[in-house]
């Protein structure tokens, strides 16, 4: 009897899941009983595989974003598409590979044009699964003595993939047609080797060729050195050894998420609201649809069953936008693996944990199921909204772990990502678009025992790195002026979250350049979050740049330049630098309006992550010490702390604890005080609410699209104000 | 399975562990008795008598209190059946203009009033601040979490509590009350 297709398979691993409960059916998991280290360690022989193919494909890779960002990723694959296990780089994909070689199986490719040995397929095409089309999605079969043993795939994200705007963060594209080049579940080549129309059309179709066939062939790289690899493997353990085992880690790993979750949360209905803005109006776009502002609801709803999965849903998300800020239901669950690897499921990171949760259907027409409503909608960094929803489970599952006394792994809101992407002529002569990877490198959520560490984590990669700046002045025209810790970035409770930086750029060496504050997943008008137990939110993401100055002037009169932001209240670029245009609190996304010339200035802020608990609960000795090293102010210290402090010198802070202490117990007084009953506010507020009293247009077409695409939502909204059934936003 | 001593982890809980012995902690297959060890650590610190079934928040204790189920902060104050959000029992104070929300953030960090407002949750009883939401006015508060601590108990625990509670939301019979009484 012939072997079952890879579809058959897979329909019947399905099927056997839903009889079950267990990934292929597995009940036990045999190998592992039988043979225990030798699973452990092939594990962990696989996990460096995958590895090893993360630094040969970044090595072999040309564009900053991949060989010093490490923006990619190579896993390895079961033979129906379920990631066994991943290098280190972006774990948002591991998801998307999954599902991308599911699809190619589901779409019949393996009888048509087949799945052999050294074939090349992509996918970067968000209506068939990719992200956003500058993540390059690929995956290669890998056959064993003519037998489909296995996948191996990778992503990276490459600088320009001609969109209508150079570069990779496409939130100004209005529509699919703006996306730049697709690759719709393409076969690519063969034999190890890309067609050469492939090279062809990427040379005719995108800014920066040679950077994106670079890329192209770091992918290659990696996912060959996964297949030599695993021959070795298999030689030595055995192809029966492997393929048995290969299933059992992906049922170990989701056994693992449901029992953490069994034994370390609890269960119930959780909830948490989020928002994000993205103000376009007046300001450079493509197309006059889109001089408008936006805010997108993001609620989640995660209720923790009795079996100890899990169910999410998106209920009152709002409507599509005009911008490349939507993402389809399969890259948001995919996406989904990040945030629960971080949080939940990674003793073995793989597709496991994908199969004890489920997403609710997100509303048709809302930004995160746009397709079947707007067919044509703009995909260019879905990411941004999916990321900020997608954080909020640090918060969720932080509550939790909370209630269950599991401190250690408690963790607050999450930061923002602001990316900085430049694209004009360099000090090369030559033409680039390309990101820098500051973002990459955020303050970590306070935790449940302590602060959480300056720029040092990033939500899409464990690999925090905001690379060398001498690497990224090599590949751009810009010098740093400053990298520097922002005090008091990292919101105001008993636990900060980590600091975030600014860097200081100066623009040298270009005939002119753009500079493009982009959105992938940060808030400008906005607060970025709640603060949890009572802290205070980080602010606002808030760059500012300096065009036409007197930099230069300052240069050769030797005179102080600029290297820092300074007090909110005395930016150091409006003391310091003078400029036809400059704007020191810019509303976050945006393109410059004219290209930047040399001597201009950048100040791009790279956010730190929320606190949690009361702000006068923090310890007096830890304000102090933040005070002495300059990351937080005299002003946060005494107004929002609660401290009475006394300056010897500029570094020299003493906190009166005793004083303190009653300057505290006042101000509880003062909130109760001040305060007054929720129902009271209540009373009041619903009468502005039906008057849409402040309300800005964004803030009354958010909630008109929520209530529209989730009447249940609506309904739930307006019982909670009392207002009538026919009141519309 | 690891077994971490009561004063450890009240260390860790007030941030006082030293790092290697935290290290430890998150390192470890976990303890099974946490729960109840976490319990007994928050039952010495509240100020009231009654039995904590849930620590909701560091401040917020779900408690059983004469039968019932009810929001208590450590100072005591209560907020009212578990299955009410508890936040329409507390007071409330909110920033949705410039002069207030410049207490907070100054410069340029004052987000937009016509965007967002802040809202801080005051204990009546202690002046805690509990929780503080940034949310566009118009969004009802976040009721963060209805527990189902029949299930919880009696599942996952092994342990039944001796009454059961349906576990639905009662926030909007609440909201219907004070709206018939407008």
């Amino acid at each position: 009897m012939s072997e079952p297709s890879l579809k058959e398979q897979l329909a019947a691993y399905e099927a056997l899941f839903e009889k079950t409960g267990h990934l292929y059916g597995y009940e036990s998991l045999a190998r592992k009983e039988s043979d225990p280290g030798t699973y452990e360690a092939v594990w962990h022989i696989l996990s460096n595989i995958c590895n090893a193919a993360w630094s040969v494909g970044c090595m072999a890779s040309t564009s900053p974003v991949a060989a010093e960002g490490g923006d990619a990723l190579w896993a390895l694959h079961t033979p129906t598409g379920d990631a066994i296990c991943v290098s280190r780089g972006i774990t948002a994909h591991p998801g998307l590979l999954a599902d991308m070689i599911k699809n190619f199986i589901r779409l019949g490719y393996e009888d048509h044009p087949g799945f052999e040995n050294g074939d090349i397929f992509e996918n970067n095409d968000p209506h068939y699964g990719g992200i956003h089309t500058p993540d390059f999605d690929m995956c290669m079969p890998i056959r064993y003595k003519g037998k489909l043993v296995a996948w191996a795939s990778s992503v990276t994200h490459v600088n320009d993939v001609g969109m209508a705007q150079p570069g990779s963060i496409g939130f100004l594209n209005p529509n699919v047609f703006a996306d730049g080049l697709t690759f719709s579940m393409e076969k690519v080549g063969e034999s190890d080797r890309y067609y050469p129309w492939y090279d062809l059309r990427i040379r005719s179709r995108t800014r920066t060729p040679d950077y994106v066939l670079g890329d192209a062939r770091g992918r290659l790289a990696g996912c060959i050195t996964i297949r030599e690899r695993l021959f070795e493997v298999i030689e030595k353990y055995g192809l029966d050894f492997i393929l048995d085992a290969s299933k059992e880690y992906v049922e170990d790993s989701r056994r693992y998420a449901v029992s953490r979750v069994r034994t370390q949360a609890i269960p119930g209905r959780i909830r948490k609201s989020q928002f994000k803005d993205l103000a376009m109006k007046g300001k450079r776009v493509l197309d006059p649809s889109q001089d408008i502002d936006c805010l997108f609801n993001l609620p989640m709803e995660m209720t923790v069953n009795a079996d100890a999965t899990v169910k999410l849903s998106l209920r009152g998300a709002s409507g599509t936008v005009p911008f490349g800020q939507n993402i389809s239901p399969t890259a948001l669950k995919s996406g989904l693996l990040n945030g629960y690897s971080h949080i939940v499921g990674f003793d073995m990171f793989n597709s496991g944990p994908t199969a004890s949760w489920e997403v609710e259907m997100p509303p048709s027409g809302s930004w995160a199921n746009p397709f079947e409503k707007d067919f044509f909608a703009s995909s260019g960094v879905a990411w941004a909204p999916a990321v900020i929803w997608m954080s909020s489970l640090y918060e969720v599952f932080g509550r939790l772990f909370q209630m269950r006394g599991f401190v250690e792994e408690m963790a607050a809101g999450a930061a923002t990502t602001m990316t900085a992407e430049f694209a004009g002529q360099t000090q090369l002569g030559m033409y680039l678009a390309s990101l820098t990877l500051e973002q990459a490198s955020n303050g970590s959520p306070a935790r449940g025992y302590a602060d959480g560490e300056n720029s040092a984590w990033c939500i899409y990669t464990p690999n925090a790195d905001f690379g060398s700046a001498e690497v990224i002045e090599g590949y751009l025209p810009i010098m740093y002026l400053g990298r520097n810790i922002e005090p008091d970035s990292g919101g105001y409770g008993q636990f900060r979250g980590g600091l975030g930086h600014t860097a200081v750029w100066m623009i040298y060496g270009t005939t002119g350049i753009d500079y493009q504050c982009g959105c992938a997943g940060m808030r400008s008008k906005v607060l970025p979050n709640h603060g949890m137990y009572g802290a205070y939110p980080t602010w606002p993401d808030r760059p500012s740049y300096a065009h036409d100055t007197n930099l230069k002037e300052l240069i050769d009169a030797q005179k102080p330049l600029i290297h820092e932001r300074g007090p909110a209240e005395d930016p150091t670029i409006t003391r310091i630098i003078t400029a036809r245009q400059m704007e020191d609190a810019a509303i976050a996304p945006f393109i410059t309006p004219e290209p930047l010339q040399n001597y201009d200035v950048i100040l791009h802020p790279v956010s730190g992550a929320q606190s949690m608990g009361d702000p006068i609960t923090r310890d007096p000795i830890s304000i102090e010490e933040d005070l002495n090293k300059g990351w937080t102010s005299r002003r946060v210290a005494e107004e929002i702390h609660g401290l009475v402090v006394k300056q010897e010198s500029e570094r020299d802070f003493i906190v009166d604890v005793a004083a303190s202490e009653k300057r505290r117990q006042q101000i509880r007084a003062e909130r109760i005080a001040k305060a007054v009953p929720f129902k009271e506010w209540w009373a009041v507020e619903r009468t502005k609410i039906e008057a849409r009293e402040n309300m800005d247009e964004a803030v009354l077409h958010m909630w008109r699209t929520s209530m529209e695409l989730s009447p249940s939502y609506g309904e739930e909204l307006l019982a909670f104000w009392a207002l009538p059934d026919d009141f519309v936003f | 399975m690891a077994e971490f001593h009561k004063a450890d982890i009240e260390k860790l809980i007030d941030g006082v562990l030293p790092w290697p012995a935290t290290q430890d902690i998150i390192k470890s297959p976990k303890d099974s008795d946490r729960f109840d060890k976490y319990i007994e650590i928050m039952q010495e610190r509240v100020t009231f008598k009654e039995t904590i079934l849930l620590p909701l928040t560091p401040m917020l204790f779900i408690v059983s209190a004469d039968g019932a189920r009810v929001v208590k902060c450590r100072c005591g104050h209560d907020f009212g059946d578990y299955r009410t959000n508890w936040k329409l029992s507390s007071l409330i104070h909110v920033r949705d203009d410039e002069a207030s929300l410049g207490e907070i953030y100054k410069g340029r960090e004052m987000p937009d009033p016509s965007w967002t407002q802040l809202r801080e949750y005051i204990c009546p009883g202690c002046g805690s601040q509990l929780e503080v939401e940034a949310m566009p006015r118009g969004c009802p508060p976040d009721f963060e979490f209805l527990p189902d601590l029949d299930t919880f108990y009696s599942e996952w625990l092994g342990r039944p509590l001796p009454d059961s509670v349906a576990s639905e939301d009662k926030t909007l019979e609440t909201i219907a009350d004070w709206s018939a009484a407008k």
